[in-house]
C-alpha cells in the first residue's frame, strides 16, 4: 500500500514494547514481554457464565462458522487457487478456472518458470538481496542504537533527533533525490554509479530510524546495573556490545529481522529504479516485466515459486512474525 | 558470566586534547556511530534536503541544474492531471476507508472472543499479508479477467450474477484495486486490534456485568472505548498509506483506463521516470514536497498521540 | 546466455565484497565501468543491445553466433550482449543513469529529441568512412541529421504500419484469409463476423503506455487525416480534431459499442496485443510490419496462423504511418569504444542491407537458430538495394511470404508518412486516455474530447 521505497515508512511508537518507569530485572521483563501472546487471553467481551447460555453457546458456534469460512475463503482461498493454476495447463484455468485439472496436471509449467524464464536467477537475487538488507540493517540498527541508548556520546542527542526526524518525513520525498544519489554518488561521481549494484538496496534500506528506535527503546530497557558491573569489571565499550548487550537482545534482533526480510522481499519500485540490469533483478521486479511474453500457465507457476519461501518462512516462525506484527505491524511495507 | 580482570580504564583527562577525547572512548563511540552517521547522512538527510532544493530547480542530469523558482510548483499546480491524481487519491482513501477499515476490528474482535483455534485463525488472516505485494497484484490480475471465464466473473455465475469488467471500466477498476488492497493488508491490521483487545484489563468487564451489562453492551461501552486509541492510530496510518498509494495503480492498470487510476504517487512517477526522454525531475520533487508536507502533518500528528499513549 | 551467467557471477562477487565493507562500493560495477577497456588495452569490451525481455534461447544462440564470427573477424574487440528494450521508464532510467549499453536503438520517434539534448554520440566521420552517407534514403538521414549538419545514428530498420489477422479465425468466420478487407467498413464486419463465429475479439487496439496515441496516429492517417502540422519554424501546430482523428474514434466505438466485437480489454500495448493475437484470442490489430518477428520468437505465435495486409486507406491524401529505428553509439564512451562501437553497427545492422555475403551470413545464422528471416520492412536504403537483397537472401527465407503477400504486393503503392515530429512521445500519452475513454465509455463525447486533446497538445507544443 504505501511507496515502495526503501526509506523508512512512519511507524508507531505506540507499538513499542511498553517501557517500564524504573530499570527492571530481567525475568520480570521476561515475563512482562510475553504477555501480549495471541493465545493466551485471560477473558474477552463473553463472560464464562455468558457462554454456559444456550443461545450465546449457539451464536460462539456460528462464529466460529463464520470465522473459519471467511478466513479460509480470503486468506487460503487465493493461494490454493494459485497452486492449483500453476500447474494447470493454461487453456483450463482460462476455461474451467475452478475445474480440478479437467486435462491432466502439468507439472512442466514449474520447471519451465523455473529454467526458461530464469525464475531460478531472479529468486537467487531476491535472496541475495534480503540477506544483505538484513545484514546491513542489523548492523545499523545495533551498532546506531548502541551509541544512542548505552555509549550516549555528547553529540547522541542531536543525533537521535536527527534519526528521529526523519520519521516524519514520507518516503516519497526521497524518491527522485536518492534516485540521483544512487546514479551519481557524493565523493565517487557517475562514474562510479551503483546503479545495477545490490549496495543501492542494501545501504538506503540501512538508513531505516524505525528499526534503530525499535532496538533502542529495547536497549534503554535493559537492566543498567548489568553493564555497570561488566564496565567495572573492565569491559571497554566493544567487549560489552557483542558479549553483553547483543546475546542479551535476542528478540527484538529477531523482530527487525523479520522486518528487514519482509520488506526487502516485497520491495518493488525501489529495486526496479536501481537494478534496470534484468540480470540482478529480484524477483518482484522481474514477474511484471516478464508476464506479457510468458504464456499464462507458466507465469501462474513463477507466481507460486515467488511466493513459496515467504509462505514457509511464515509457517516455520508464525510466532515470531505474528508477535512483530502486534508490535509494529503498521510498517506498511 | 566470566569476569576477566583488566585494568579499569583510564580516567579521562579534563583537557580536551584529542589523545584525551581517544583515551575517554570518543574514538569507539564514534566508531560505533559511524554507521548509522553514514548511512543517514548519504541516503536519507542529503536526499531529503536535496529534494526540497531541487523542487526550486531545472535539471535533466546532463546540463547543471539552474534554478527557476516556483516554475515547477505552478507546472504541477497547472496540469490537468493533478486534480484528477489528488481526487483519485482521495477516492481510494475514503473507499479503503470504508470497504477496508471496520472489517479488520470485526474480526479481530470475534476471534478474541473464540476460545479454540485462535491461533489458527490468525495464521489465516495474517497469510495474505505473507504474499509479496507484487505476486498478489499479479495475481488478482488474473481473477479480474474481464471475460466471463474469468476467476471472479465464474463465481458471479454462480450466483446468476453476469460478467463484470473489473479493471477495464472507469467506474470499476478503483474499487477492483482497494478490494485487492483491503486483502492484502487486512491481515496485519486484524493483528494489531488482536493485541490491543488482549490488553482490555478484565477487570472492566467484571464491573460491567456486576452492573448486569449484556454482551452488546459490554463490546460498545468497555472493548470499543478502549479500543479507540489504537483505532485512531491506525485510521492515521491508513491515511498516511493510502495516500501514497502506487503500486496497485501502477501494476493494475498503469493508472487507466482513461486516468481513472491516477494516483498522485503515480503522477509523481510519471513525471519523473515515465518519459523516454529523461524525467522532469524538477515538477516531480515539487509535488513529492508538496504531498510530503501534508503528510508530515498527519505523521506529527500520530506520533506526538501515539508518543503520549505509550508514556501515560 | 552467455552473458546473462557472466553478469550473474559479477553481482555474486559484488555481494561478497559488499558485506564486507562499504568501500566495496566505488568498485560498483556501473555501465561505464564495464565498457571502458581495461588498463592493458589489449581488448576492448563492447555492451551491444540484444533482444527484449522474453526472448527465446534459439534467439540467444543465433546471437551468439553472430558473436563468435564478430569476435574472429575483430579479436580486440570483446562483445557482451545486454538484454535492451526501448520502454519509457526503463530507458530514461538507463539513460540517465549511464547503464545504456554502449550500442543500443532507438526509435525515430526519439532520435530527434535525443539529438537535440546531446544525448547520442557523433557519428558523422565514421559513416563517411564507411563510405554509405548517400545510399540512405535522403527522408530517413534527415531524422539523424542534427542542426549542425552532423549525422547521429545509423538508421538501420524501418516499418509501415500494416493490418495483422489471425487466419484461423478467418477461416471459422467463414473469411477469406486470401483476401483480407481493404476498407475500414470491410474490417468492421470482419470483426463482426468473427466475433459471431467463436466469441473472439474480432477486432482489438492498443490503448496504454502511449500505444494508444500511436495507433490513434496510424489510423488517423490512413483516413487522409493528421495530428499535427510542421511549421517549418521549428514550431508543431496540433490538428488533432480533425475528421481522420474523429472518424477512427468513431469507428473504435462502433466496433466496441454498436457491434461487441472488440473484446473486454481495453488495456493493451504493444507486448500484450502481442500476446492475446499469438494466442488466438483476436482477429485483427494493427502495428509495425516487422511485428511477426518479435510475434513467433518472443510470444509462441503459430506461423501458420499469421496473415498480414496493408492498412486500409481512405479520405483525402491518406498514408500509412511509418516508423524505424536507428543504431546509435551512447554518448559517454571513451574512443576506442566508439570505433569498436561503429564497427559493430556496421557488421551487425548495416552490411547485410547492401552487402550479399553479409546477407547471407545473417540470414543463415538467423535461420539456423529458427529466427524469421524475410520479414517484410521497409527499406532505410533504397527499395532497389532491398529488393536485391531478398534475392540474395532468398534461400534462407522462411517466414510465411504468401500469408503477408497482400502487404507485400501493395505496400509500395502507399504514401509513406512519418510520425509528428513534436513532442511524439507525450502527446501519444495525452491521447491514450481518449482511447480509453472511447472504448471505456458509451456515451463519450467524441467532439469534446478530440477538443480538450488538441488544447493540451498544443500547450505542451507551446512549452
Amino acid at each position: 500500500m504505501s511507496a515502495d521505497t526503501a526509506a523508512p515508512a512512519p511507524v508507531s511508537a505506540a507499538t513499542m514494547p511498553s517501557s517500564p518507569a524504573a530499570a527492571s530485572s530481567v525475568p520480570e521483563r521476561r515475563r512482562a514481554r510475553r504477555k501480549p501472546s495471541l493465545t493466551d487471553s485471560e477473558r474477552g467481551i463473553v463472560s464464562d457464565a455468558d457462554r454456559r447460555q444456550p443461545r450465546v453457546r449457539r451464536a460462539m458456534t456460528g462464529v466460529h462458522i463464520f470465522l473459519s469460512v471467511t478466513l479460509v475463503l480470503a486468506g487460503l482461498g487465493p493461494l490454493l487457487w494459485l497452486a492449483k493454476a500453476a500447474v494447470t495447463p493454461t487453456q483450463d484455468t482460462l476455461r474451467q478456472p475452478f475445474a480440478l485439472w479437467p486435462n491432466g496436471i502439468d507439472w512442466a509449467n514449474l520447471s519451465t518458470a523455473w529454467s526458461d524464464i530464469h525464475i531460478d536467477q531472479y529468486f537467487f537475487n531476491t535472496i541475495v538481496i534480503a540477506a544483505g538488507a538484513w545484514a546491513f540493517q542489523l548492523v545499523v540498527a545495533t551498532t546506531g542504537a548502541y551509541t544512542l541508548s548505552v555509549l550516549r556520546p555528547r553529540y547522541a542527542r542531536v543525533l537521535n533527533s536527527l534519526v528521529l526526524a526523519t520519521l516524519f518525513i514520507p518516503s516519497v520525498v526521497l524518491l527522485v533525490p536518492l534516485y540521483l544519489t544512487i546514479v551519481d554518488p557524493p565523493l565517487l561521481g557517475r562514474d562510479h554509479s551503483l546503479l545495477n549494484n545490490y549496495l543501492a538496496v542494501w545501504l538506503p534500506m540501512a538508513a531505516n530510524a524505525f528499526n534503530i528506535l525499535l532496538v533502542k527503546r529495547f536497549f534503554d530497557n535493559l537492566p543498567r546495573e548489568v553493564i555497570e558491573a561488566a564496565q567495572t569489571d573492565g569491559a571497554g565499550p566493544f567487549r560489552l556490545f557483542w558479549s553483553i548487550i547483543l546475546p542479551m537482545s535476542r528478540p527484538i534482533l529477531g523482530v527487525v529481522s523479520v522486518f528487514a526480510i519482509i520488506a526487502a522481499w516485497k520491495d518493488f519500485l525501489w529495486p526496479l529504479l536501481v537494478l534496470p540490469d534484468p540480470a540482478v533483478q529480484p524477483l518482484s521486479v522481474r514477474l511484471p516485466a516478464v508476464q506479457s511474453q510468458t504464456e499464462l500457465d507458466v507465469f501462474l507457476a513463477a507466481l507460486a515459486i515467488a511466493t513459496i519461501i515467504p509462505i514457509a518462512m511464515f509457517l516455520i516462525f508464525q510466532r515470531v512474525f505474528l508477535r512483530s506484527a502486534g508490535l509494529g505491524g503498521a510498517v506498511k511495507g | 558470566m566470566t569476569t576477566t580482570q583488566h585494568p579499569p580504564a583510564a580516567p579521562a583527562s579534563r583537557r580536551a586534547t584529542p589523545l584525551s577525547w581517544i583515551r575517554a572512548g570518543g574514538l569507539s563511540k564514534l566508531l560505533f556511530a559511524l554507521p548509522m552517521i553514514l548511512v543517514f547522512a548519504i541516503f536519507s538527510w542529503t536526499p531529503i534536503v536535496r529534494s526540497v532544493v531541487m523542487s526550486f530547480q531545472k535539471t535533466n542530469l546532463l546540463t547543471p541544474a539552474e534554478w527557476v523558482g516556483l516554475d515547477n510548483f505552478q507546472a504541477v499546480l497547472n496540469d490537468p492531471l493533478l486534480g484528477t491524481a489528488v481526487l483519485n487519491t482521495l477516492y481510494f482513501a475514503a473507499l479503503a476507508l470504508v470497504m477496508g477499515f471496520p472489517v479488520p476490528i470485526l474480526m479481530a474482535v470475534l476471534m478474541s472472543e473464540v476460545k479454540r483455534g485462535k491461533g489458527v485463525y490468525s495464521a489465516l488472516a495474517y497469510l495474505p499479508v505473507v504474499v509479496p505485494p507484487v505476486v498478489a497484484v499479479l495475481l488478482w490480475k488474473v481473477f479480474y479477467d474481464g471475460s466471463p471465464d474469468g476467476v471472479f466473473n465464474t463465481i458471479l455465475g454462480w450466483f446468476g450474477i453476469g460478467p463484470q469488467p473489473w479493471l477495464q471500466s472507469t467506474s470499476m477498476a478503483m474499487p477492483s484495486l482497494v478490494i485487492e488492497a483491503t486483502w492484502a493488508a487486512a491481515g496485519g491490521s486484524i493483528i494489531i486490534y488482536l493485541a490491543a483487545l488482549l490488553s482490555v484489563p478484565p477487570e472492566l468487564y467484571d464491573a460491567a456485568e456486576v452492573d448486569g451489562a449484556s454482551i452488546w453492551r459490554k463490546a460498545w461501552h468497555v472493548t470499543l472505548p478502549q479500543l479507540r486509541g489504537v483505532i485512531f492510530v491506525m485510521l492515521i496510518l491508513q491515511i498516511l498509506a493510502t495516500a501514497q498509494v502506487f503500486l496497485e495503480p501502477f501494476l493494475f492498470t498503469g493508472g487507466g483506463p482513461a486516468n481513472s487510476t491516477v494516483t498522485v504517487l503515480l503522477l509523481i512517477y510519471r513525471y519523473a521516470f515515465q518519459n523516454s526522454l529523461g524525467g522532469n525531475y524538477g515538477m516531480a520533487t515539487a509535488l513529492s514536497v508538496m504531498l510530503a508536507g501534508f503528510l508530515a502533518v498527519l505523521s506529527w500528528v500520530y506520533f506526538r498521540l501515539t508518543n503520549r499513549w505509550s508514556t501515560s | 546466455m552467455m552473458s546473462i551467467s557472466r553478469r550473474t557471477a559479477a553481482a555474486g562477487v559484488t555481494l561478497a565484497a559488499g558485506a564486507m565493507l562499504l568501500t566495496a562500493c566505488s568498485s560498483g560495477e556501473g555501465g561505464e565501468a564495464a565498457s571502458s577497456s581495461d588498463a592493458g588495452g589489449s581488448k576492448v569490451e563492447l555492451r551491444v543491445a540484444t533482444f527484449p525481455p522474453g526472448a527465446d534461447a534459439a534467439a540467444y544462440e543465433a546471437f551468439a553466433t553472430q558473436e563468435a564470427q564478430f569476435e574472429e573477424a575483430n579479436p580486440d574487440i570483446d562483445v557482451i550482449g545486454v538484454e535492451y528494450e526501448w520502454t519509457g521508464p526503463t530507458f530514461a532510467v538507463q539513460l540517465a543513469g549511464g547503464s545504456l549499453p554502449d550500442v543500443f536503438t532507438v526509435p525515430f520517434t526519439d532520435s530527434k529529441t535525443l539529438l537535440e539534448n546531446g544525448q547520442l554520440m557523433d557519428v558523422t566521420d565514421e559513416i563517411e568512412e564507411l563510405g554509405y552517407t548517400d545510399s540512405f534514403n535522403p527522408v530517413i538521414l534527415d531524422g539523424v541529421t542534427g542542426a549542425d549538419g552532423h549525422i547521429y545514428g545509423f538508421p538501420r530498420q524501418a516499418y509501415a504500419m500494416g493490418l495483422h489477422y489471425n487466419r484461423d479465425l478467418f477461416e471459422q468466420a467463414g473469411l477469406d484469409p486470401d483476401d483480407p478487407p481493404a476498407t475500414w467498413d470491410e474490417v468492421r464486419e470482419a470483426a463482426n463476423a468473427i466475433t459471431e463465429a467463436t466469441g473472439k475479439a474480432g477486432y482489438a487496439q492498443m490503448a496504454i503506455n502511449n500505444t494508444g496515441g500511436w495507433q490513434l496516429t496510424a489510423q488517423t492517417v490512413s483516413r487522409g487525416g493528421r495530428t499535427q502540422s510542421d511549421d517549418g519554424d521549428g514550431t508543431y501546430t496540433s490538428t488533432i480534431a480533425n475528421e481522420g482523428t474523429k472518424a477512427t474514434l468513431q469507428f473504435l466505438h462502433d466496433v466496441r459499442w454498436e457491434d461487441d466485437s472488440f473484446g473486454y480489454k481495453v488495456d493493451l500495448d504493444w507486448g500484450t496485443i502481442n500476446q492475446e493475437f499469438a494466442a488466438g484470442n483476436i482477429g485483427m490489430y494493427t502495428s509495425g510490419s516487422d511485428v511477426y518477428t518479435a510475434l513467433v520468437r518472443d510470444f509462441g505465435m503459430d506461423p501458420a496462423q499469421y496473415g498480414l495486409t496493408v492498412m486500409p486507406l481512405e479520405g483525402d491524401d491518406p498514408g500509412t504511418l511509418g516508423g524505424g529505428d536507428i543504431a546509435v553509439v551512447s554518448p559517454t564512451v571513451d574512443d576506442a569504444t566508439k570505433a569498436a562501437a561503429v564497427k559493430w553497427i556496421d557488421w551487425y545492422y548495416m552490411q547485410k542491407l547492401m552487402d550479399e555475403d553479409a546477407a547471407v551470413a545473417d540470414a543463415s545464422a538467423l535461420a539456423a537458430a529458427d529466427q524469421a528471416v524475410g520479414t517484410p520492412v521497409l527499406p532505410v536504403l533504397s527499395r532497389e538495394l532491398y529488393e536485391q537483397s531478398q534475392e540474395w537472401i532468398a534461400d534462407y527465407i522462411n517466414v510465411p511470404l504468401d500469408q503477408m503477400a497482400p502487404f507485400t504486393d501493395r505496400i509500395w503503392d502507399q504514401t509513406p508518412v512519418g510520425e509528428p515530429k513534436g513532442k511524439t512521445q507525450e502527446i501519444y500519452a495525452l491521447l491514450d486516455p481518449v482511447v480509453q475513454t472511447v472504448l471505456t465509455d458509451k456515451d463519450a463525447d467524441i467532439d469534446a474530447l478530440l477538443a480538450q486533446a488538441d488544447a493540451d497538445a498544443q500547450a505542451l507544443l507551446d512549452q
